[in-house]
């Protein structure tokens, strides 16, 4: 099993420069996705991972190998397209024998091969349908099938299940990890969805404008974002950002946002700001309405958006839109009277109003 | 009682979808002016006709002029030699389009590409008249190209256009030099429409371009590919006459003889419209059958059709 | 200048006699004008012109006025159906044109004249056209062949006037450079052909020399007649021909055979352009401007024309020879100017004013009338000269003759008149003149078969057998002078088959058709 490494690997069409030297670490049998919004490069840089697209600049290493000059087929890589890429005029069976007679497989391995995948992946009964008969996450599975037969060193997944419904996504993303979980493959997964992200990465990388923001584990990019595009990018909803105006001391430092003031934690970087303005974020998830704390912010109710067991209050911080994620199942009847959240300072995060880096949190 | 419960719902459809359907009416107009209604004259194929008389004021003659028809052996040579020239023209001329646009999609250099299509594209343009007259000129035996040639391996020269046996090859390749670049077109189009993430799908599973062709591009265009030879093989009886009336003499009339000319010399040259609509009707009636026939197959086996 | 001066001179003496000629003699109606509609399509003027000066001279001499109604307008030539498309078109809107002129009008108005769709007029001109009925009785044979089946004539012809159509061509200065004499009889004529083919008389070292080249391929046909056979029997190609009033093809006689077997031994030496059947209209210019063309047979005017390569070809003289004598020693030309053309009009069956229209016919064959159709408007175009119409100096000077006079009106072939000579002969070049005196003085010419009516019958018969019989005939024709078959082995077989494919009923129906119409 092998790792992929990407160092100072550039992407240019022309001037335009769409992947800017980004380096990257992907261990072996490890799960990583990078997400993105559309055009930040990450589908680029899968393509040239598989040898789709050339690269301008840097290197690509996949075990110990430099692939830059190697063919998309020697670089022993399976990929999943987003439309699937299924061969119309081919059944299952034939779609997912592709790639294996391409390599001159023996015939009865070929059989085999095909049988094992199938029954892995439920299509046994499929196995003599055209794609055009099946449904869409049928198709899906045997685009995955097509990936799997193969035994590749690495999985390659270009934005694999955006065709499908929310339902259906969130049943193949599952079926995606158990997947994953079984064959322990090294995967690269790409997609806009942050959900998806969350729920099937070991790792997390995020890109934004050819550029890594933040690499982690979901988690980390949850709790500890570096910067307000991930902040704003990982979450849902994502995280609130309020403009604010550093006073109190340097020991205890305050956020001035309109005439509330919030308790900030006291660091270095948050001291040296005294007076100036940063941006203060709050995950929706740790605004607290029903036990308010100290120094509890007022808001503007303007709507209750309820999902079950849990509630968006969407709010008005200084003229400033807020949400509110809340638990509803024992108060759910005075939902609509909040008019105040209290919040822990230290889920609070303070952003550089201009690079909007986080502050105070070297490393953490 | 069930027959007015589907009118009312008819007129409850039309009523609806007003605007498609008035959509729908040049198409309709068309149809009924230029192909329904002159079909109302297809009867002076059984008539004495005469333009003066109009078609209700021709006496009805029954088959005459099918019995002359299929009683003139010149006919019926002329018949199979367009059967023939047709089955050639399929056999060499339908590929050739294909395999022009499977060249082109390889052609990475984009301004290469676009100058050699435009170079192709072009004889499509050119009247027959003028093809002909390059025909005839490539072919001649003291100042042709090809004879020219076959002078420096030392053969003698050939006066190809008054050979029989050189007349179809000739013609079915001059056809194929005429129309194979503008033909290709559609299979280019058709090309086009494949999801390149096939392609791409196949570079990782290591297809190379020979096999990608063949197993991605053919099959992907196959509908496409079906779809031109059925509505051909409806077109089998009318070789472009245009090009063999320039091109045919006498001497190669044995091999170049088709329905068409023969129809041509003997009807429309003396204004006999009933004979030569006797003709086109018998014509139709077998390039119809060809369709069906290739129709109905192509159904069965590719679940392609027409209808 | 002189001439110039001339000419005005006798142009003003004729301005004064001019009220003489316009004192309403050839009025046909008094009072308002009648207006009477036609349609003419012609591939040289599509549509009549009603502002041509000849039309205007004669509405104000006959005080008719001609309408023009054409329909399907085009300006096709190709043999048939270019022609007779307007006429097709017009008849199937279903209106015909008080006056209906065209080229290829003679079957057409045979055909539909006896259906009504065209008055008869033999009557009309028995009673109200003194000129036309002179005319007729003078040449029964004119009459006889423009009447159809039911014994009627629907149209007033076209006639040409003049004799000469093609005559034999040769390089008189390649005769002069290979020291050779003018041939006189088919032998010399070989010998004349292989000495351009081997001898190189335009001296460029290289044997590149066609020796007989032709236009149109069925003048190498023509050639049987060198050995007494004979090519057709008219100014069209193939067509039949009258001997001792019995009709006969010419492609199943004797001497035909014995032309075709030597024809094929010149083509199979060279003698003959080994592109005759392919080279088609350019032939003639072509070979004759590189200097490579020998010995043709084609029309007078317009070959003769070519002797202006002189200024580019040193020595270049292109000059016509009398017919070689045959094997027996006739000396023939085969082609002529035929006297009566299927061109001309007719009276369509709806109108109003018949007497009138063969009135107006009969006018353009009156003395003024003949000369407004053949010189156009007097004092415009042409001036009297000691009796004779002479054109204008610079109407003569304004380009082509004869397209002049279709651009003012004159000369229309879809208009019934008699054709004067005299008009073409004041602009042919002096290489026509010296051949048409040369062939006038041999009296090469022979008689022509001017076609025939059929019946409804006869017609099925023609159109059954026919066009089968005339495929096969060329096609044996190509096949034995491109050396692709024997003549002298194949004959029998060949006439076998003509009998099989029907030409003794096609002869049949021909002669019974012949013998109705010029009284066989």
């Amino acid at each position: 099993m092998s790792g992929v490494k990407l160092s100072q690997l550039v992407k240019r069409y022309g001037d335009l420069e769409v992947v800017k030297a980004i380096d990257l670490e992907v261990q072996p049998h490890e799960f990583v996705v990078l997400v993105g919004p559309s055009g930040c490069g990450k589908s680029t840089t899968l393509r040239m991972i598989a040898g789709l697209e050339e690269i301008s600049g840097g290197e690509v290493t996949i075990g110990d190998r430099v692939v830059n000059r190697v063919a998309p087929k020697d670089r022993d890589v399976a990929m999943v397209f987003q439309n699937y890429a299924l061969y119309p005029h081919l059944n299952v069976a034939d779609n997912i024998a592709f790639g294996l007679r391409i390599r001159k497989t023996p015939k009865d391995q070929v059989q085999k091969m095909v049988a094992e995948v199938a029954e892995i992946l439920g299509l046994t009964p499929y196995l003599d349908r055209r794609p055009a008969d099946l449904s869409g996450g049928q198709r899906q599975r045997v685009a995955m099938g097509r990936a799997i037969v193969r035994h590749p060193l690495v999985f390659l997944f270009d934005e694999p299940l955006s065709n499908l419904d929310a339902k259906l996504r969130s049943q193949m993303r599952a079926e995606i990890k158990r997947l994953h979980k079984r064959l322990d493959v090294t995967s690269i997964y790409v997609t806009h969805d942050q959900v998806e992200a969350m729920t099937l990465a070991d790792r997390i990388v995020v890109m934004n404008d050819g550029a890594i923001e933040q690499v982690g584990t979901p988690m980390e990019l949850f709790l500890n974002p570096v910067n307000t595009f991930v902040a704003g990018f990982i979450g849902s909803p994502p995280m609130n950002q309020i403009r604010a105006e550093i006073s109190g001391s340097s020991n205890a430092p305050v956020a001035k946002i309109g005439d509330q003031l919030l308790p900030l934690p006291a660091s270095a970087d948050v001291a040296d700001r005294m007076g100036a303005d940063v941006t203060v974020g709050i995950r929706p998830e740790h605004a607290e309405v029903h036990s308010l704390g100290t120094s509890p912010l007022n808001v503007e109710l303007e709507l209750v958006e309820t999902l079950g067991s849990e509630a968006l209050l969407h709010t008005k911080l200084a003229d400033t839109p807020f949400i509110i994620k809340t638990e509803t199942e024992e108060h759910f009847s005075t939902l609509d009277q909040v008019s105040a959240f209290s919040v822990n300072p230290h889920q609070i995060k303070v952003f550089d109003i201009d690079t909007g880096r986080v502050l105070g949190q070297a490393g953490a | 009682m069930q027959s007015e419960s589907r009118l009312s719902k008819i007129g409850y459809h039309l009523r609806r979808e007003w605007q498609i359907y008035v959509m729908l009416l040049p198409t309709i107009i068309w149809f009924i002016v230029f192909l329904y209604k002159p079909m109302y004259g297809l009867q002076i194929a059984f008539k004495d006709y005469s333009i003066f008389r109009g078609v209700d004021g021709s006496p009805w003659i029954g088959f005459e002029h099918f019995e002359f028809l299929f009683s003139n052996d010149q006919f019926i040579r002329a018949f199979w030699n367009t059967i023939i020239i047709s089955g050639l023209n399929l056999l060499f001329g339908f590929p050739a389009p294909i395999i022009l646009a499977l060249l082109f999609n390889e052609i990475l250099h984009a301004t290469y590409k676009k100058t050699a299509q435009t170079i192709v594209y072009l004889p499509h343009f050119i009247s027959s008249v003028i093809i002909a007259g390059i025909v005839i000129t490539a072919f001649s035996p003291s100042v042709g190209i090809v004879n020219t040639v076959l002078g420096w391996f030392g053969i003698d020269s050939i006066y190809f256009l008054t050979k029989p046996e050189w007349f179809r090859p000739i013609f079915v390749g001059t056809g194929i030099w005429q129309e194979a670049g503008f033909g290709s077109i559609v299979f280019l189009a058709a090309i086009a429409g494949v999801n390149p993430s096939l392609y791409e799908s196949a570079v990782v599973d290591g297809a190379n371009r020979w096999q990608m062709m063949w197993k991605i591009t053919i099959p992907s265009i196959l509908p496409t590919i079906l779809i031109m030879l059925i509505i051909r093989i409806g077109n089998v009886m009318e070789v472009s006459f245009e090009l063999i009336i320039l091109l045919y003499q006498p001497a190669t009339y044995s091999t170049a003889d088709v329905v068409n000319t023969f129809v041509y010399r003997q009807g429309i040259q003396s204004g006999q419209y009933d004979f030569a609509a006797a003709a086109g009707l018998f014509n139709a009636v077998v390039a119809f059958v060809l369709v069906m026939i290739a129709n109905t197959l192509s159904k069965r086996y590719s679940r392609t059709s027409l209808w | 200048m002189r001439k110039h001066l001339l000419t005005t001179a006798i142009a003003a003496t004729l301005v004064a006699s001019t009220p003489a000629l316009a004192d309403g003699h050839l009025e046909i109606v008094s009072g308002e004008p009648l207006e009477l509609t036609i349609q003419m399509n012609h591939a040289r003027y599509p549509v009549y012109k009603e502002d041509w000066p000849v039309e205007q001279k004669a509405r104000e001499l006959t005080n008719v006025h001609l309408i023009d109604v054409t329909v399907g307008a085009n300006m096709r030539t190709d043999e048939n159906s270019g022609k007779t498309e307007a006429l097709n078109l017009m008849l199937a809107s279903g209106e015909i044109p008080d006056i209906v002129g065209s080229s290829r009008i003679k079957d057409f108005v045979n055909q539909y004249g006896p259906e009504g769709a065209f008055l008869p007029l033999n009557d009309l001109i028995d009673e109200h056209a003194p000129n036309l009925k002179a005319f007729f009785e003078e040449r029964p044979e004119i009459a006889a062949a423009i009447s159809a089946a039911d014994g009627n004539m629907y149209y007033i012809p076209y006639l040409p006037d003049g004799k000469y159509g093609r005559a034999y061509w040769i390089r008189t200065d390649w005769l002069n450079t290979l020291g050779l004499d003018m041939p006189e009889t088919v032998e010399e004529y070989e010998e004349v052909l292989r000495a351009f083919k081997t001898q190189d008389p335009n001296g460029n070292g290289i044997a590149d020399e066609v020796p007989y080249f032709a236009r149109q391929w069925p003048e190498l046909i023509r050639l049987v007649t060198l050995w007494d056979g004979r090519s057709s029997g008219s100014d069209t190609y193939h067509d039949f021909m009258v001997v001792d009033g019995k009709l006969a093809h010419p492609y199943a006689g004797e001497g035909y055979r014995e032309g075709i077997k030597n024809l094929a031994r010149w083509y199979d030496e060279g003698l003959v352009d080994a592109e005759i059947f392919t080279r088609g209209s350019s032939a003639r210019d072509f070979l004759l401007s590189e200097n490579l063309g020998g010995s043709t047979h084609d029309w007078f005017a317009s070959t003769s024309g070519y002797n202006r390569l002189s200024s580019d070809i040193e020595g270049f003289e292109f000059k016509a020879m009398a017919p070689p004598a045959s094997v027996s020693g006739k000396r023939i030309e085969e082609h002529r100017r035929i006297p009566i053309k299927p061109d001309g009009w007719a009276i369509g069956g709806t109108n109003k004013h018949p007497v009138e229209t063969i009135k107006y016919f009969d006018f353009w064959f009156t003395e003024e009338g003949r000369r407004l159709a053949n010189f156009g408007v007097e004092g415009m175009h042409y001036d009297m000269v000691d009796g004779k119409a002479i054109f204008k100096q610079e109407f003569l000077d304004a380009g082509p003759v004869n397209r002049s006079l279709y651009q003012v009106g004159s000369q229309l072939q879809g208009r019934g008149y008699y054709q004067d000579y005299g008009y073409e002969i004041q602009w042919s070049n002096e290489f026509a003149l010296e051949g048409i005196a040369l062939y006038d003085e041999g009296d090469y010419l022979i008689d022509q078969f001017l076609g025939v009516a059929f019946n409804a019958d006869e017609q099925r018969v023609y159109d059954r057998y026919w066009g089968s019989i005339r495929d096969y005939m060329l096609e044996r024709q190509q096949a034995w002078v491109l050396g692709n078959g024997d003549v002298e082995e194949e004959w029998d077989d060949y006439m076998a088959q003509l009998e099989k494919k029907g030409l003794s009923q096609v002869l049949e129906v021909m002669q019974s058709a012949y013998d109705r119409q010029y009284g066989g």
